[in-house]
C-alpha cells in the first residue's frame, strides 16, 4: 500500500513529502523522496537486524527476557541508583522524552539529550545574546544570499539545500539557486563547500576571529592586520564577504557544529548572533542552527517549557537547576558523577569521548534502541524501539523551532508497546511502584 | 605529526549509521578512516594505517588512510563515529559539548589491527567483557 506525505524521522529537517510503499506480506518497502539517510531508516521497518526481544546481561551473558522482565531489571536499576542519568535521545517524539524527564524529575536524577553534545553551546549562545531568527519558509522565499558556516549541509541534512536553503523557487527568488548566492565557511572542502560561489577556508578553531574581523568592517573599521594570518583568510575578501551580505535583500545563516564545537564555543555563537543583528542596520539577516539530529530542537523546547532550562538538567535537589559542564551528560560520565544511566532512542556510546564512554560501560545501563549499536551492546538492560513516524504519532520539533506532528503508516511491531512514550509510562509505573513500596 | 582533528558526517556514514549498519564491514571502512592530504601522508611515510593518539596520549585508535585534497597540512578529518570519538578532547568548556572539531591530536604510522564498532567497545570501553 502506498502512503503519502510521511515526515521523515530522521535529521531536523523534518521533510514532510516521503512516498512509502509498504508490503507487510513480503516485507518489502519502498521509498521515494527521502535522501540516502532518510531511505535506509525507512527500511528499519522491515529490516532483519531489528531488535525485536528484551535483552537482560546476567552474569557477563545476554539473555532474551519477556518485556515485563525487562522493565522490572530497569526499574530495579533506576529505583537502586542514588543519581541516575536520563539521556533523553533525539530520534523520538517529544511526548516520550516528557515522560523521561518526568522520571527524572521523580528519583531526583538528572536528564540530558543530543542538543547538548549537538548544539548546547548554540543555546547558550542565544541566551547569552539572543537570536534574530526566521523559519525555514521565510529564508526560503525571502533569503538571496545563504551562509552555511561551520556545516557540511549537503551531508548532514542533505535535502537542506533543495528543500530550504538554495534551490527551491520562493516568492522573490522565482528563479531559485539563478538567484541565489552561496557562501561556505569550512576549513575542509566539503561537498558543500565545493557548491558554493564563495568558500572560506578559514584554519581550524579561528571562527570567533573570523567573525570579530568581519564585525569589525561591518562597523567601518580596519581589523588587524595579523587576522589574516590566524585565520588564513585576506582581509580584502572578508571585506567582500561583508559588501555581498549588505547588497543582499536577505540572508540567511546557518550555523553548525563547526561554529559551536570548535574552540570558543559558545562565545562563537555570541558574536555571530551579535554581527546578525548589527547586520540587520543595513539588510534583512538572520541565523539558525542547522540541527542534524531529529528533534534536538524538540528536547530544548520541551524542557525549556517544562523546567525552564534547554538541556542539562539536574533535579537531584528536588527542584530543577542547569549548570553547563557540570550537570551535562559528558562532564557527568567524565567526572563519574552519576551511577546508573537509562539511554533512549541515541547511540551514546557512540557520541561521547572515550572517558566518558568507558565509564558509561561501567556503571547499570538500560538502553532503548531500535538496531544493534555500540550502547546496546554495552547495556545491562535493552528495550526494543517503536520507530516514531512511522509506528506510532507524536511531534517532532524541525530545525527552526517549528512543531511538527507526524501519523505513523503502519503499527508497532510489539503487542506490549504502542510507543516509546508507552513504553516509558509503563516504565514509570513500576518505578513508582517499587519507590512507594 | 601534530594534527587538529576534525570530525563530522558522510553521507554514507549517516545513512550506515541511520541504517542501523553499524556493525558491519561496510560502515568500519567508511568511519574508521583517516582522511589527510598527500603532503602529510608523504611526510608520514604513506602508511597503510595510522594511530591517531589524543593529546594526553591516553587513547590510540587505528584507522586506514584516505588521500584527499579536501584536507591542508596539519589537519586531519575522521568521520563522526566511535572511533573518532576515542581521541575527541573530552574537556567542554563549560558547555557539555566536547571538541568534536579542532581537538590536538598526534598521527603516527601503525601496523595495529583496525576494529570494529563491536569490537572497539567491548575491547576498549568494556574491558574485553
Ligand atoms: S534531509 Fe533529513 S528529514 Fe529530509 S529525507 Fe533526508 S534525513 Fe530525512
Amino acid at each position: 500500500m502506498v502512503y503519502k506525505n510521511i515526515i521523515c524521522p530522521v535529521c531536523g529537517g523534518s521533510c514532510d513529502d516521503v512516498q512509502v510503499n509498504l508490503d507487510k506480506e513480503n516485507g518489502t518497502i519502498d521509498v521515494q523522496n527521502a535522501c540516502k539517510m532518510g531511505s535506509a531508516k525507512f527500511k528499519e521497518v522491515v529490516s532483519s537486524h531489528r531488535l525485536l526481544k528484551p535483552t537482560i546481561r546476567e552474569n557477563g551473558k545476554v539473555k532474551d527476557v519477556s518485556w515485563d522482565e525487562a522493565l522490572e531489571m530497569a526499574a530495579d536499576i533506576l529505583v537502586n541508583a542514588k543519581k541516575p542519568f536520563f539521556f533523553l535521545g533525539s530520534e523520538t517524539a517529544c511526548e516520550a522524552q516528557e515522560v523521561g524527564l518526568h522520571i527524572a524529575e521523580y528519583l531526583g536524577g538528572l536528564a540530558d539529550s543530543n542538543a547538548t553534545i549537538c548544539h548546547g553551546p548554540t543555546v547558550m549562545g542565544i541566551q547569552e545574546s539572543g537570536m534574530v531568527g526566521a523559519t525555514a519558509g521565510q529564508a526560503k522565499n525571502r533569503a538571496d544570499m545563504i551562509v552555511y558556516w561551520g556545516v557540511n549541509a549537503l551531508e548532514s541534512m542533505p535535502r537542506h539545500m533543495s528543500r530550504y536553503g538554495v534551490f527551491p523557487r520562493g516568492y522573490w527568488t522565482k528563479r531559485g539557486r539563478f538567484d541565489r548566492t552561496m557562501m561556505t565557511v569550512d576549513p575542509r572542502v566539503t561537498p558543500t563547500a565545493a557548491a558554493s560561489d564563495l568558500h572560506l577556508q578559514l584554519n581550524p578553531n579561528t571562527d570567533y576571529e573570523l567573525l570579530s574581523a568581519l564585525f569589525t568592517i561591518l562597523n567601518g573599521k580596519e581589523p588587524h592586520p595579523s587576522v589574516e594570518e590566524i585565520t588564513g583568510i585576506p582581509i580584502s575578501v572578508m571585506k567582500q564577504t561583508v559588501e555581498m551580505m549588505k547588497e543582499s535583500n536577505f540572508v540567511a545563516i546557518y550555523v553548525g557544529l563547526g561554529v559551536s564545537s570548535s574552540y570558543g564555543k559558545h562565545r562563537n555563537i555570541e558574536i555571530a548572533l551579535n554581527f546578525v543583528k548589527e547586520m540587520n542596520n543595513y539588510t534583512k539577516c538572520n541565523i539558525g542552527a542547522l540541527r542534524g539530529h531529529c528533534n534536538v530542537a524538540g528536547f530544548n523546547q520541551l524542557a525549556s517549557y517544562l523546567y525552564g532550562y534547554p538541556f542539562g538538567l539536574d533535579f537531584t535537589k528536588g527542584y530543577p537547576r542547569y549548570n553547563p559542564g557540570e550537570t551535562t551528560c559528558v562532564d557527568l560520565l567524565r567526572e563519574k558523577d552519576v551511577d546508573a544511566a537509562f539511554v533512549m532512542c541515541a547511540d551514546l556510546m557512540d557520541h561521547i569521548p572515550a572517558d566518558s564512554a568507558q565509564y558509561l560501560a561501567d556503571i547499570p545501563m538500560i538502553c532503548l534502541d531500535i538496531a544493534p549499536c555500540p550502547s546496546t551492546t554495552a547495556a545491562d538492560v535493552v528495550l526494543p524501539g517503536v520507530i516514531d513516524a512511522m509506528e506510532c504519532d507524536g511531534t517532532f520539533y524541525r530545525l527552526d523551532n517549528v512543531p511538527v506532528y507526524f501519523e505513523p503508516f503502519t503499527d508497532s511491531p510489539f503487542t506490549e508497546t504502542k510507543s516509546n512514550e508507552d513504553t516509558l509510562k509503563q516504565l514509570f509505573a513500576k518505578v513508582k511502584a517499587k519507590k512507594e513500596a | 605529526m601534530e594534527a587538529l582533528l576534525n570530525t563530522g558526517s558522510t553521507i554514507d556514514e549517516g545513512r550506515l549509521a541511520k541504517g542501523g549498519s553499524k556493525y558491519t564491514d561496510d560502515y568500519t571502512k567508511e568511519c574508521a578512516v583517516c582522511w589527510m592530504c598527500a603532503e602529510d601522508f608523504t611526510s608520514l611515510g604513506c602508511p597503510e594505517k595510522v594511530a591517531v593518539i589524543s593529546r594526553d596520549r591516553k587513547y590510540s585508535v587505528a584507522l586506514s588512510t584516505k588521500v584527499t585534497e579536501a584536507m591542508r597540512s596539519g589537519q586531519v578529518f575522521i568521520p563522526r563515529s566511535i572511533w573518532a570519538n576515542v581521541v575527541v578532547e573530552p574537556d567542554t568548556f563549560s558547555t557539555g559539548s566536547p571538541r568534536y572539531k579542532g581537538s590536538p591530536v598526534f598521527v603516527e604510522p601503525t601496523d595495529d589491527v583496525i576494529l570494529s564498532a563491536e569490537e572497539l567497545v567491548t575491547k576498549m570501553y568494556m574491558g574485553g567483557k
